[in-house]
């Protein structure tokens, strides 16, 4: 086992830099989930850690020593790759055995003939058969041990890739967006597979991955990167209640928070009409803050004369057990949607059907506790939901 | 209920012929059959025609027109004078000729192909035009510089020597091609491989090369062949007569005035079939698609 640091770690490749001063702490048994969309520079993170890349700056430290001249083998950390880079020339038994195979006869490596007869005379040793058989049963592999990884689905061929980095009990699992070759249903099967792992293990994972849902299911601590920057580092919960800035808030969540242009002034948000109490950390200021809701915290309702939102109905997305709707606020509310909302619409999560239909008339309700506040400029969080010490939400009085 | 899809039987069949590759037609049986027997009759009939022309009397040679049929009552005569020369010796100094150019040529080659298709240094493109610029000057140019290098190194009138300088000339095809076939290996296998602790040079030796087994394959078969066929180096560095090589050896069968045209067909039947005894045994390993399903793609 061990305990990750990073401290400072900076890396470019040419002119462009990919990683800006990264510092964080992992802890023995964590999993870290490095979240971001594509050229974040989260997967140059990950090799970094794992030693295929060298940091232009900064210290890789495992258990308080610094590994940054060590090879991927010294460190003693097992890579699970996107593209799962089994050997194509081995059976999934020999696949699965490499690693252990390969310790046990390092005096042959180089004699191609020799290496290859070695290789299947200590793969398939008693002590080294029984763990395969061991890892190979644990993911259900035991059907295809004798198939070349070219017989095989792609999620069969992960599960190998998993085996094969399971087998050398390493001190820490690297995972490159394992599952974004699968589809749906097997990516939800091997998510709670590595879940499983992680608990069995008690190994630190780190985890590279653009999927949000991924990430908010699995891990026990998100890094969310954007062009090599840290937007935050915290647990999934903080991180959906508590967005550190509007680049979290807009991130995580389908469909994201909606972010609105709000007045504060006397200890009140005021927003489309609507009059709500600032949280404490804005009650001495004055200005515009954009206010953040997510869709769960908003409710819908025909009925025209309630206090909230006035608007129309312009989009109805049913999921099944839950419905999206799409409302345009009215123009005469002067309500300023965030820039990039979709659509320019606010987003509602409704549990179960809805009897609204496009067009119709429409009141927005705000659960106000909820609600996230940002600086207008920086984006910064100012304050998040359990910081409000009153709840409710007031109408605009006059 | 009412179904627009089409019946599953007519699916089938559109997935069948999709299946196909565009553009091929389907020959039936016998038709594939009788062009496959021209083909072997094309290929086939030039060695035929050796074995035809070493049976053949030297009158029908010299005078009338040569027979469709091998006389097989002149084995024995041809025996006797394929006897006179040490062929078998010749034979066993081209394989060691040929063998060692091979060899020696694809390990040098599978080593400058993996720094040329994976590391980045200053003068790559240089070097790799270089190597092909080797192949741009004529073996009979240079026959004369090296000779003399050769004569100072005291190179000469060996084996090792011959070898040196024909590794030198097929070498640098041989790079290109491993060349080819590791920039075609995804990185990730190697990476994959250092992180389960293999040394580059390990990485090199027990995942690329069984990987890249079809390019050697053919490397190998070139190397060969170059060795094996080679004539001039062999002719000028070689003078005692027991170092030669079979194609010099071969050649020693024209005379000034007379040449029997039997018994150099006869020699050169024996040259061909140990050169095709090691092609059909590595064309076996020249396939393609051993990379399948290593990475997704």
């Amino acid at each position: 086992m061990a305990k990750l640091s990073l401290r400072n770690i900076s890396k470019r490749f040419g002119d462009t830099q990919v990683i800006h001063d990264f510092s964080a702490d992992v802890d023995n048994g964590e999993f870290l989930v490095l979240l971001g969309a594509s050229g974040s520079g989260k997967s140059t993170l990950l090799r970094i850690i794992a030693g295929l890349t060298d940091a232009s700056a900064g210290d890789v430290i495992f258990d308080n020593l610094r590994v940054n001249r060590q090879s991927p083998r010294e460190r003693d950390v097992a890579f699970v790759f996107q593209s799962y880079a089994l050997y194509p020339h081995l059976t999934v038994r020999e696949n699965i055995a490499f690693p252990l195979a390969l310790d046990k006869f390092k005096a042959w490596h180089h004699i191609p003939g020799v290496s290859a007869i070695a290789r299947r005379i200590f793969g398939s040793s008693k002590d080294i058969a029984e763990q395969v058989a061991g890892v190979s049963s644990m993911l259900e592999l035991d059907d295809y041990a004798n198939r070349k990884p070219g017989g095989l689905s792609g999620g069969q061929r992960q599960r190998v890739a998993l085996a094969r980095a399971l087998i050398r009990n390493p001190s820490m699992f690297l995972l490159d967006e394992p599952l974004s070759n699968l589809d749906a249903k097997l990516r939800a099967e091997l998510r709670g597979e590595i879940v499983r792992l992680h608990k069995l293990t008690g190994k630190t994972f780190v985890y590279v991955t653009h999927d949000q849902v991924e990430a908010m299911t699995m891990a026990t601590q998100i890094v969310i990167l954007h062009n090599g920057i840290v937007q935050q580092h915290a647990t999934p919960q903080e991180i959906y209640t508590r967005p550190a800035n509007t680049y979290v808030a807009r991130f995580i969540g389908s469909p994201p928070m909606n972010l609105m242009t709000a007045a504060v002034a006397d200890g009140y948000a005021t927003l489309g009409g609507l009059r709500l109490p600032a949280p404490e950390g804005l009650v001495l200021r004055t200005g515009t803050v954009t206010l953040g809701l997510r869709p769960e915290h908003l409710t819908v309702s025909a009925d025209v004369g309630r206090p909230g939102l006035a608007g129309t109905v312009r989009r109805i997305e049913d999921l099944g057990a839950d419905t999206l709707i799409g409302v345009q606020p009215d123009p005469a509310l002067d309500l300023k949607l965030w820039e990039l909302n979709q659509d320019d619409l606010i987003w509602i999560r409704q549990t179960g059907q809805t009897r609204l239909m496009a067009g119709d008339q429409c009141t927005v309700s705000l659960e106000a506790r909820m609600a996230s506040y940002f600086d207008s400029d920086t984006g910064v969080n100012l304050a998040s939901s359990d910081q409000i010490s009153d709840a409710g939400m007031l109408p605009l009085r006059g | 209920m009412t179904t627009k899809e089409a019946p599953p039987v007519l699916r089938t069949a559109a997935h069948k012929r999709r299946l196909k590759a565009p553009g091929t037609r389907n020959f039936s049986k016998p038709v594939r059959y009788l062009m496959l027997a021209a083909l072997v009759l094309f290929s086939g009939f030039p060695l035929y025609w050796m074995l035809n022309t070493a049976l053949s009397q030297d009158s029908e040679l010299y005078g009338q027109a040569q027979g469709w049929w091998p006389h097989w009552e002149r084995l024995a005569d041809l025996g006797d004078v394929i006897g006179s020369v040490p062929i078998f010796k010749w034979l066993t100094n081209s394989m060691v000729i040929a063998g060692g150019t091979t060899l020696l040529s694809l390990i040098f080659a599978v080593l400058a192909g993996y720094a040329l298709s994976r590391f980045k240094f200053h003068g790559k493109g240089a070097a790799g035009f270089l190597l092909f610029a080797t192949q741009m000057l004529p073996e009979a140019l240079l026959v004369v510089p090296i000779y003399a290098l050769f004569a100072s190194l005291g190179l000469l009138n060996g084996m090792g020597g011959l070898i040196l300088a024909n590794v030198a000339f097929t070498m640098p095809v041989s790079v290109w091609i491993i060349k080819g076939a590791i920039d075609a290996i995804p990185y990730e296998i190697e990476e994959a491989a250092a992180v389960d602790g293999c040394p580059r040079v390990t990485i090199l030796s027990l995942v690329l090369t069984p990987l890249i087994l079809p390019s050697i394959a053919a490397a190998a078969v070139i190397n060969f062949f170059d060795g094996w066929n080679e004539f001039l180096l062999a002719k000028t560095f070689i003078a005692e007569r027991d170092l030669w090589p079979a194609s010099v050896g071969l050649a020693s069968f024209i005379g000034q005035y007379l040449t029997s045209l039997n018994s150099v067909m006869a020699a050169a039947l024996l040259f061909t079939l140990p050169a095709l005894v090691f092609f059909l045994l590595v064309q076996r390993r020249i396939v393609s698609g051993l990379t399948a399903g290593s990475v997704k793609g």
